[in-house]
């Protein structure tokens, strides 16, 4: 899998998922009609994305996602267009999400996201792990190899659906002993 | 034994190691509400069938908007409740319901050596019996509940000591609220952590529920206290055993098998109050706002280096949330709201509806109703900014909740983090107190 595209960047520590997503908007039952909301719940982010609008590559500041467990967050920046995350650390149930909806979330250490925020354009090669930035700077980075099996879509439950029969056994040699 | 209770009772539930470091991880009960679930239910209807590993492990709360604000809110309800109906699966729901954190506990569905997970980041909650128990995302949810696992890195463990005793007017908030500022709010990112030491020793379960709520807040996978006679004796007439929770009762051992031993004195902890945007930016009552801070936090706080809060008017309380909405937190404010009058719109939010009972035998309803406080039904109510009592662009709100995000509790609303005590003496002045307003009103000795 390749991405390129325009990068939006935001560099803030912390951005949390009220502020990806602010929870008014949270009333669904299924994913759809979040994208518009994206960034809503600070106005700073708001306005960064509002003048890059067809950026689909963001690039932000550590512990990216931290907060609340909605996977809405993950949803909205899916459906506004967005295909990769580049931070210095994700929060771990963001990072889950991301992984289960097709975002690709990359770390990168301090340098690697200066260059990256500073591009106007990336390319990313997902198989190989590598980012490369408009003027040719190429930064190596890490999926977790299960989880990367899972972007492709709809991968996690597929593969737990598989476990269910080993599950099963587990439990009931659990309750034997 | 040489791991910790941590590693332990994790060990215990590892169906199959998986590559990279992750487990295949066996969730013993799932907890299910209106937000977060509806989605993972519908995908798995409709990619797997109607089917459902085992839905007697499944407890269903509508609670984040309830009863509904408008047709949205109604559907994510009506969702909810149909989809435990059609599968058996209990449901707490209008008038007999309450924050899922607050009435797992209190109707037994958490044991000690238990694992639990929800998609709602507060699950660490839970953790206070003793049990595993952490938020997820919704497809993570809709896994647990199809397959009874869930696909995690096992966390490191980190020991937070708690020596000492604590001392009115600081209550558990502060020690939660003194972790998350030691510790920074992504500093437990990668740990689960174990709290122990005589302060917690000396805490009731509901104070336990305080310090785990918040381990989130410092980004920790979750947090929990070892059980002990305080834990059996809350539990005793709630629920079932679980099948080997005496084992985790007994468990001794995990000394020095700690990655990381961070020591807090009780004795030195004082009432807190966040000046910022994230639960670790926080200060003792009554100092200054720090000349290091975040100009990105106090600009959106609408504040400078150096201000003291009590001088900034404020626009609503908040008394309620899983953080602070148990009886002993509504004893706390009523203590202080008692012959007195509320300065702002005060909004007190009991847990659940079998705390709304016990708070209404003691008379709480009526100290509040005569102090100009209103009493609501049990909700998350306005703490997520989703109903009653939504902040608009620039109100300040003194709440006893769990995050001062930008935007949390409407666009452009500001928060304040304090203990139920804190934020009663705020409502009846009207703004923060200073150390020495807090002291008159509590009674207590003057903090240092």
């Amino acid at each position: 899998m390749r991405i390129s595209g325009k990068v939006l960047a935001l560099p803030f520590d912390g951005i949390d998922t009220d502020q990806i997503i602010p929870a008014m908007h949270l009333t669904v039952i299924e994913p759809g009609g979040l994208g518009r909301f994206l960034f809503t719940g600070h106005a700073e982010l708001a306005a960064r994305l509002a003048a890059a609008p067809d950026s689909s590559i963001l690039v932000a500041g550590a512990d990216f996602g931290c907060g609340s467990s909605r996977e809405h967050a993950a949803w909205a920046l899916r459906e506004r267009g967005f295909d990769a995350v580049i931070a210095p650390s994700f929060a771990r149930i963001f990072l889950e999400n991301a992984y289960n909806n097709g975002l690709v979330p990359i770390v990168l250490d301090a340098p690697g996201i200066a260059m990256c925020a500073a591009s106007s354009t990336l390319e990313i090669d997902v198989e190989s792990e590598t980012v490369v930035t408009a003027s040719g700077e190429r930064f190596a980075f890490t999926l977790d190899p299960l989880r990367k099996s899972f972007l492709a879509g709809g991968g996690y439950l597929q593969y737990l659906n598989a476990k269910i029969p080993s599950i099963r056994a587990w439990a009931a040699a659990r309750v034997a002993s | 034994m040489s791991g910790t209770y941590f590693d332990a009772l994790w060990e215990a539930h590892v169906v199959e190691s998986l590559p990279d470091g992750n487990d295949l991880f066996f969730i013993d009960r799932v907890v299910a509400h209106e937000i977060t679930t509806p989605p993972g239910a519908i995908q798995i209807e409709r990619e797997f069938g109607d089917r459902l590993y085992d839905p007697s492990a499944i407890v269903a709360v509508n609670d984040h908007v309830s009863p509904a604000n408008d047709a949205a809110t109604a559907e994510q309800a009506r969702h909810l409740r149909g989809w435990a109906k059609r599968h058996g699966i209990r449901l707490y729901d209008v008038g007999d319901n309450g924050i899922c954190h607050v009435l797992i506990p209190e109707r037994g569905f958490v044991r000690p050596g238990m694992t639990l997970a929800c998609g709602d980041s507060h699950t660490c909650t839970l953790g206070a019996f003793g049990a595993i128990a952490f938020g997820v995302g919704t497809t993570a949810q809709a896994g647990a509940m199809l397959a009874g696992c869930v696909v995690v890195k096992r966390p490191a463990v980190m020991r937070v000591r708690i020596t000492g005793a604590l001392r009115p007017p600081a209550t558990a908030k502060d020690v939660a609220l003194t972790v998350v500022r030691t510790l920074g709010a992504a500093g437990a990112r990668g740990y689960a952590i174990e709290y122990i030491g005589s302060a917690v020793d000396a805490m009731s379960m509901g104070e336990r529920m305080t310090l785990c709520n918040m381990a989130i807040e410092a980004g920790a996978t979750t947090g929990l206290v070892r059980p002990d006679a305080t834990t059996r004796a809350y539990l005793h007439d709630r629920g079932e055993p679980y099948a080997d929770e005496e084992r985790w009762f007994a468990y001794a051992g995990g000394d020095g098998a700690y990655a990381r031993t961070v020591e807090i004195d009780a004795n030195t902890i004082v009432p807190l109050v966040t000046w910022g945007t994230n639960p670790a930016q926080s200060m003792p009552l009554g100092e200054q706002v720090p000349a290091g801070a975040s100009g990105d936090a106090l600009a959106y706080m609408g504040l400078q280096p150096g201000e003291e809060l009590d001088a900034f008017e404020i626009d609503q309380v908040f008394i309620g949330s899983c953080t602070n909405s148990r009886l002993h937190d509504l004893r706390a404010a009523a203590q202080i709201l008692r012959g007195r009058r509320v300065q702002v719109p005060t909004i007190v939010t009991p847990g659940s509806q079998a705390i709304k009972r016990a708070a209404e035998s003691e008379g709480l309803h009526d100290i509040f109703a005569d102090a100009g406080a209103l009493w609501t039904h049990a909700s998350c109510g306005p703490c997520l900014g989703m109903s009653m009592g939504v902040l608009a662009q620039g109100m300040r709100c003194v709440s006893t909740s769990n995050r001062n995000f930008p935007g949390r509790m409407g666009a452009g609303g500001r928060v304040h983090l304090a203990s139920p005590v804190v934020a009663a003496a705020a409502a009846v002045l009207g703004r923060l107190p200073t150390p020495a307003q807090l002291a008159e009103l509590t009674g207590d000795a003057v903090c240092a």
